[in-house]
């Protein structure tokens, strides 16, 4: 476990030399300063429109860092040659792929922390409330379902022959399962067989991420969810994480480095 | 100072008894050279051994065929030891070093440092490696890189900053230990490697042409490490194409040409019974024939 | 030196050349029809004609805000239609919008719909009735939907119902009646025939402003624009028949509250000639009747000519 958790700390400490993160936030801080400075009607109270872009802004800056952090980790190990003196230690190749998902899984949550407090004292500059629970269970959903967005970008890392290519269909898929995924039960119904029973079989099969998408719960002011809600969607979540990081590691044990 | 107990070295030579492929007595090595002898310690206490590995590259496709990197190398190094392992390039070297780190699996026969088969992480806790090309992480600095590398080798946290203030001052990288390896010269990152690959305290340490790319400076830096280190009774692997320096620092040698190890022995020994140099020796067993000038 | 000079004189060449080009081309480029950089607006030049297409949907987002976030997408719409209300709500069947169903969406069709339901709106609230919150008296949450509807004004100025409805809710539950005048003011120089922007204005002054002679003047001239935009055509629209009704019956009503009975009758006799409850217009028309009668009006004076009262 120490050599997950070191592996870990090493990715942390990459994201926040890098300057991907503090170009997304201060990107996101000006847009959403622009935004509320418009003025609608005389009326400084409206606060939706401002939230609503805000919470757009983070998931897509949130998205951008998980997918490129991840794509990157051990392509660039493997370009940089850095791959060799650390597998030369007594670690396995399985720590290595964990510590990288954690260390990814990780900095991203630190970003989230960052987002979702400019997020609500946004927020709370207009509306004088804070529900902290909503904003909570909001963060958390958001950060499980960006687990499975790097589990899956890890897989790719070792599947796909470059960070581009593996990027670029990542972020096509999840944006597709963001969109469609939930509607899919709904259009299978009009197709005739065999089409039905696929795109079924698909619905089924893909991780429905979309669930973890509460964005509208939270512009709208609708109460807390049931917390065995949260449980549930989060242990949907963690499990197909498990599934894709298992598959990665099966893979990454055959793959020749050199 | 090694804190981990490592499961029990393997004296016993008939050991392999009942694999496959490695029963009865270990066959002589197919060269024409006469040998010297593996020494009688490294018959006893092997801190590295290879027998009959063979290593296979499969070629891709029905035009490039399978190409066999290493062919039934056996060899052994005992404990103390300096061993140059010399070949000219594509001879096999770094496909056995890839072999030992366990980056790479043998086709056949076995492989095993301090006892332990190489596909075992444990085999690697008490080695350094000192990889050819020295590429680390450009954002972490040389203290944090060697922290690291520390935490991996589960060194205490209170030993962890003695050890790494003596490998920095040893390396002589004690002023740009807070600096980014970013922005360290050649020359310092590779001393960066030396001193992750020291960070453990190694019983063996494998390098991969340490002094490539150096200047004369580092090349003595490195030799002096070499030395010191024999001094304490560590062992020492590595390649080099530097011929001069293996004479000087090296007890026994091994060259490989082609995937075969064609001569091994104490280098003092090598000289006298070929009445040549390293260099001639390693010319005539590679088959190089000068070109007359004219 | 020679060598050295001739990439500079090639790069010199080339740039005369773009010059030279660029001013034959932009004589030929300002008189191209598909020149949109001739338009004094930014959103015009940027987008053309999708405008319109962004202006939609910023209109139906701001549909989804007045319902706390919930709204039937496309693969909802193409379902069988779960309510009378869902069916309303798509405009393929006409009707008094209620919303008072509780299973909008119907029965989940497995797990993941089921929990979804959970994480997302997933019942049908109004914003003036107090949103997500569901508190019934509180209306001021409307706010919300003002940003999106003044977008959709900005991309595509010629859409009357962004006005009409922007102004209904600054003026009644926000209380905004001068930004809902100015906005209105906007639409009608944008569009300057449109009798449904005259109407809410003349409803501006009437309700807000009291101001009856100016709402009386809007009112006609929103009934004159519909008489020569719709009248001649064989059967006008239900939604245009009935904000003919909504002008002529706020004119009758009007002219009854001032008194100008003759005036009223004549208005409340063209309202029941299109009204769906001509019983309820024939009671109004009673009653007029009988102010008259009281008042000893009924055989001395004529209706007041206006335009509107054109053949």
């Amino acid at each position: 476990m120490s050599n997950i958790v070191a592996v870990s700390g090493v990715v942390i400490k990459e994201l926040y030399r890098r300057k991907d993160f503090y170009v997304l936030f201060v990107l996101t801080v000006i847009i959403c300063l622009i935004m509320g400075s418009v003025n609608f009607f005389n009326d400084d109270k409206i606060v939706r429109y401002l939230k609503e872009i805000c919470l757009l802004c983070i998931w897509i800056c949130s998205l951008v860092i998980a997918i490129t952090t991840t794509a990157r980790q051990i392509p660039s190990e493997r370009e940089n040659r850095t791959l060799f003196p650390l597998l030369a230690k007594p670690l396995t190749r399985t720590q290595l792929l964990l510590g990288k998902f954690l260390g990814c899984w990780l900095a991203c949550g630190l970003a989230l922390v960052c987002f979702y407090t400019f997020f609500g004292a946004l927020a709370a500059t207009r509306e004088h409330h804070w529900p902290l629970v909503s904003y909570l269970q909001a963060a958390m959903l958001h950060w499980v379902m960006l687990g499975v967005v790097i589990a899956f970008a890890l897989f790719g890392s070792l599947v796909f022959s470059a960070p581009s290519a593996n990027t670029t269909i990542c972020f096509v898929v999840v944006t597709f399962i963001l969109v469609l995924a939930r509607h899919l039960n709904k259009i299978a119904l009009h197709l005739p067989e065999p089409r039905r029973s696929v795109v079924y079989g698909l619905y089924y099969v893909i991780p429905h991420l979309e669930l973890f998408d509460v964005r509208d719960l939270i512009i709208h002011n609708w109460p807390p969810i049931a917390w065995n809600v949260c449980g549930v969607a989060a242990l949907y979540g963690l499990a197909y994480a498990a599934a894709f990081l298992i598959s990665a590691c099966l893979v990454f044990r055959r793959k020749a480095i050199n | 100072m090694d804190t981990h107990k490592l499961p029990k070295q393997k004296t016993d030579r008939n050991a392999n008894a009942g694999i496959p492929g490695l029963e009865g007595p270990v066959p002589p090595p197919s060269f024409a050279y006469p040998q010297a002898g593996p020494s009688p310690q490294a018959a006893l206490d092997p801190v590295l051994e290879t027998r009959n590995l063979c290593v296979t590259y499969r070629g891709r496709g029905t035009r490039q065929p399978d190409r066999q990197a290493v062919k039934a190398l056996t060899l052994a190094v005992g404990r103390g030891e300096v061993f140059g392992f010399l070949g000219p390039n594509g001879a096999g070297k770094t496909t056995t070093m890839n072999v030992l780190l366990g980056f790479i699996n043998a086709s056949s026969g076995s492989a095993s440092l301090f006892g332990t088969d190489v596909r075992e992480p444990i085999a690697r806790q008490r080695i350094g490696y000192l990889p050819e090309l020295t590429y680390y992480y450009k954002f972490l600095s040389a203290e944090e890189l060697l922290r690291f590398y520390a935490r991996i080798f589960k060194v205490p946290k209170a030993e962890r900053d003695r050890r790494i203030d003596g490998v920095l001052k040893l390396v002589d990288l004690e002023p740009s230990r807070k600096r980014q390896i970013k922005t360290y010269s050649k020359g310092m990152q590779q001393r960066v490697g030396l001193a992750q690959a020291l960070i453990n305290d190694p019983e063996l340490l494998i390098l991969d042409e340490p002094t490539s790319g150096l200047d004369p400076v580092g090349r003595m830096r490195v030799r002096e490490v070499i030395q010191r280190l024999k001094n304490e009774g560590k062992t020492v692997f590595f390649s080099s194409h530097e011929l001069g320096e293996v004479e000087t620092v090296c007890d026994r040698v091994a060259i490989l040409h082609q995937g075969e190890l064609k001569v091994e022995g104490r280098v003092s020994e090598l000289a006298r019974q070929h009445q040549c140099s390293l260099e001639q020796l390693f010319l005539k067993v590679i088959g190089y024939a000068a070109q007359p000038l004219n | 030196m020679r060598s050295a000079r001739l990439p500079v004189l090639i790069l010199v060449a080339l740039l005369v050349f773009c010059f030279g080009s660029a001013a034959w081309l932009d004589l030929w480029f300002q008189s191209w029809q598909g020149n949109r950089a001739q338009s004094a607006d930014l959103l015009n030049v940027l987008l053309g004609d999708s405008r319109k297409m962004f202006a939609n949907h910023f209109f139906v987002k701001a549909d989804a805000y007045f319902h706390s976030g919930y709204y039937p997408t496309v693969f909802d719409n193409r379902e069988a239609f779960q309510t009378p209300h869902m069916a309303e709500d798509s405009g393929t069947v006409g009707g008094r919008n209620k919303g008072d169903e509780q299973a909008f969406l119907g029965k989940p069709r497995d797990w993941i719909d089921a929990l979804s339901r959970k994480l997302f709106p997933s019942r049908h609230t109004h914003l003036d009735e107090g949103g997500a919150s569901g508190d019934l008296g509180n209306s001021s949450g409307v706010r919300e939907i003002m940003p999106w509807l003044r977008i959709s004004a900005e991309l595509n100025p010629n859409d009357i119902r962004t006005y009409t409805v922007s102004a209904y809710w600054l003026r009644e539950r926000m209380g905004k009646v001068a930004e809902a005048e100015d906005f209105l003011r906007d639409g009608l120089r944008a569009n300057p025939d449109s009798y449904e922007i005259m109407y809410e204005l003349g409803r501006v002054y009437a309700e807000n402003k009291h101001d009856e002679t100016r709402a009386r003047n809007l009112w006609e001239a929103a009934l004159a624009q519909w008489e020569k935009q719709e009248a001649g055509k064989p059967d006008p629209e239900r939604a245009l028949r009935f904000l003919f009704v909504e002008i002529i019956s706020h004119l009758a009503l009007l002219e009854e509250k001032q008194g100008n009975y003759p005036q009223a009758l004549a208005y409340m006799e063209r309202w029941k000639a299109r009204s769906p409850y001509p019983a309820a217009v024939q009671k109004y028309i009673e009653e007029v009747q009988r102010k008259m009668s009281s008042a000893g009006q009924g055989h001395t004076d004529q209706p007041r000519q206006s335009s509107a009262m054109a053949p």
